[in-house]
């Protein structure tokens, strides 16, 4: 493992007043950073990166700093790139450092601790996770600690919001000192820091009874059974199908149950209130300018009725008549592309907020909370055996379930995967067979509209498409994937407010970063339905011997052919308003499933492997995904 | 000694060796940890550990096979 060269966003890295949150992986950092950084504060998300970090406005005192939420590692010596992240904060120089430090398992946290001591940063302890500590047999003396960090040690219990005061206390007087006299750290090693976080630890941890003697767990409470039950062969593997069910069953019912009030807001009003005006503005201008230019390009029949309206200057109240007037007697290639069927206002907000929203938000609320939970690691490691077999190591699928979110993060989360046959399989698998969040979405739409078991047979679907192409990949793919090593978190319950907050988030970045791109796919879908290019394109024999006649899909999946190169969810969304056969919804959404990631994944394959490994994926995603839809539909049909 | 792989379930085992790769140490698997197998997967799965009864890692086949271990008490 070589540490490679994080491209971390240089504006956090060199901001003056940052303060690092920094500690082992789950020790409930994020609950910290949410809790710290408070409500009324926008913190952003940095993906781009492999490993996202959190920035948040965190006031002391009545000074404003940056809290910088740093992903959890276990040292900054860094073997992962998470681990490079952290250490390049560390190093980039920090105000202070709040380190949060796992009780239940003090020895590995504090050596973390003794790494930052080396670099000379004002540093307040938060010891979490007391009370699994001492139902684990072991009392920290808080006292004792304090004066072998040389650094106050304060006690939280993170979720209740205890300690925070006490904790924000401490890293005033410590910023304080701080700004009159150069701060230098006690150091307690400058060697081996294991062997010094062990000193620590045993000078300050008193072993109840057979304590960290006894290796053989006491883990006794309703969530350590629970955890330690999901992650056995059995019950872990029926778990995990349950698991596998309610997701679905979430998305899908979820997802219909927020839809409904959006389709009667997008259908009730926002979609005549388009038309409206649209036809009104039209109707207006193509009788007002018609004098000068519009003569030539419409019909007179147009030109009257427009004419008319503003004459009796009633264009804001022109309804449907209008409408259909200027289309049925000029060629209304605005109007159309407007607010015509596949129109710009028409579908924009038809396709995305009625029909994928609803289904994505569902999503996230799921997910979300499965991250949470700690429950993923969980399934890495019952599947660890049959990936290997494919391939791949079980870590491995965490990357995939990122890519459930986006392709984009997992290619680049990728990076932390140890060996390159490791890296291609990750982006083979998630560009052939792991849709997007937006397609989840605008799959689960299509298949949702016909029954409750239509969403699970395309699931199952989705896995035997997995299985299938890490198999063949894991052939052709040459290399060799390094063993598993992974730590099992506790199995929690994500505390709500940082569940929510992360929700939000995630929310708000779809919002932001799916709009354009979705909005550039509407515009051209409007253009090729508007300027009649959709009907010429749809005429041709040959088109129509792939998809009326392999895939038997009605002419207009060829809108979804061609939007599906810019968005993943484009290559179903225009289907899903046409009344198909179970059949036909089936084939559309395995080619979907199949079919290529959109045009910014084409990028990021480009840019992270070599150009002829992202035209090789784009080119064999197009393939299967029309060979595997025909075969389907050819077997299909005889059948059915 | 035994390899890691093959340790008992069930009982106490003291890491006697590991071999030089980075994560290992990180995560707290080290000389002198004490460790006992949580659960092993079929098919040549990996093996789930307790360490130091403080917390729970998997281990590949691969690199578990390379770690050995030297039986501590039975309880």
């Amino acid at each position: 493992m070589s540490c490679h060269n994080v491209q971390v966003d240089d504006k956090a890295l060199n901001k003056p007043n940052k303060i690092l949150l920094m500690g082992n992986p789950n020790v409930g950092k994020s609950v910290f950073f949410s809790e710290l950084t408070g409500i009324n504060v926008i913190s952003s998300n940095f993906s781009g990166t492999t490993v996202n970090f959190t920035e948040g406005r965190f006031e002391v005192g009545f000074n404003e700093y940056t809290l910088i939420d740093v992903p959890g590692v276990y040292s900054l010596t860094p073997t992962s790139e998470a681990e490079a992240v952290a250490a390049r904060f560390v190093e980039s120089g920090a105000l202070a450092v709040i380190c949060v430090l796992d009780a239940s398992n003090l020895e590995r946290n504090l050596r973390l601790a003794m790494e930052l001591t080396r670099h000379d940063i004002p540093t307040v302890y938060a010891l979490n996770m007391m009370d699994v500590a001492k139902r684990h047999g072991v009392d920290i003396d808080v006292k004792k600690l304090e004066e072998e960090l040389g650094a106050p040690v304060v006690e939280t219990i993170a979720v209740k919001r205890q300690g925070f005061d006490k904790l924000i206390f401490h890293l005033e007087a410590l910023l304080m000192q701080a700004e009159m006299e150069k701060f230098v750290a006690c150091r307690k090693c400058e060697g081996c820091p294991w062997a010094a976080a062990r000193d620590i630890c045993n000078r300050s941890c008193n072993f109840n009874g057979d304590g960290c003697e006894n290796t053989r767990g006491r883990r006794s409470s309703f969530l350590d059974k629970l955890g330690d039950k999901m992650v056995k062969p059995f019950p872990g593997l029926p778990i995990a199908s349950l698991v596998m069910v309610l997701l679905v069953g979430v998305v899908v019912f979820g997802g219909r149950l927020l839809r409904m009030p959006l389709i009667m807001l997008v259908d009730g009003l926002i979609v005549p209130f388009f038309r409206n005006v649209f036809e009104g503005i039209f109707g207006f201008f193509a009788g007002y300018d018609s004098v000068f230019t519009y003569r030539y390009l419409f019909y007179d029949g147009g030109f009257q009725t427009g004419f008319r309206v503003f004459v009796d200057g009633s264009f804001h109240s022109v309804g449907y008549d209008v409408y259909s007037a200027i289309a049925n007697n000029m060629p209304s290639v605005f109007l159309n592309v407007l607010i015509g069927e596949y129109g710009i206002f028409i579908i924009s907000f038809q396709w995305i907020i009625a029909l994928i929203l609803p289904y994505v938000f569902a999503f996230y609320l799921a997910i979300t909370f499965l991250e949470d939970s700690g429950y993923l690691p969980r399934v890495s490691v019952l599947f660890d055996n049959i990936m290997r077999k494919l391939g791949v190591q079980g870590g491995s699928l965490i990357h995939m379930f990122l890519a459930l979110g986006c392709a984009i993060p997992a290619i680049l989360g990728s990076r932390a995967a140890t060996t390159k046959k490791e890296r291609r399989m990750i982006a083979v698998i998630v560009c052939f067979a792991v849709p997007c969040i937006s397609q989840i979405g605008a799959l689960a739409a299509l298949m949702g509209e016909f029954s409750w078991w239509m969403p699970i047979v395309m699931v199952l679907f989705a896995l035997l498409m997995f299985v299938l192409v890490a198999f063949v990949a894991g052939k052709v793919i040459k290399g060799k994937t390094d063993p598993l090593i992974l730590e099992i978190p506790n199995l929690l319950l994500p505390n709500a407010k940082t569940y929510f907050r992360k929700l939000a988030i995630r929310m708000k970045h779809f919002l932001k970063d799916a709009e354009v791109p979705m909005l550039i796919a509407v515009f051209i879908a409007a253009l090729l339905a508007g300027t009649g290019i959709l009907n010429i394109v749809a005429s041709n024999p040959q088109v129509q011997a792939v998809v009326s006649g392999w895939l038997g899909l009605p002419e207009e999946a060829v809108v979804s052919l061609i939007l599906g190169i810019v968005r993943r969810e484009m290559s179903v969304a225009p289907l899903i308003l046409l009344n198909l056969t179970y059949l036909q919804a089936f084939v559309a959404g395995a080619v979907s499933l199949l079919y290529l990631p959109c045009l910014s994944v084409f990028g990021i394959l480009a840019k992270e492997f070599k150009i002829r490994f992202a035209i090789a994926i784009f080119v064999g995603t197009i393939v299967t995904a029309i060979l595997v839809g025909g075969i389907i539909n050819q077997i299909g049909q005889l059948f059915l | 000694m035994i390899n890691l792989y093959d340790a008992e379930k069930g009982r106490v085992f003291q890491v006697a060796s590991v071999p030089g790769v980075g994560l290992l140490e990180n995560i707290g698997l080290r000389v002198g940890a004490r460790i006992s197998i949580e659960s092993r997967y079929a098919f040549g799965g990996p093996v789930l550990l307790r360490v130091e009864n403080a917390f729970s890692v998997a281990l590949g086949k691969d690199i578990a096979t390379q770690i050995s271990v030297k039986e501590v008490s039975t309880r």
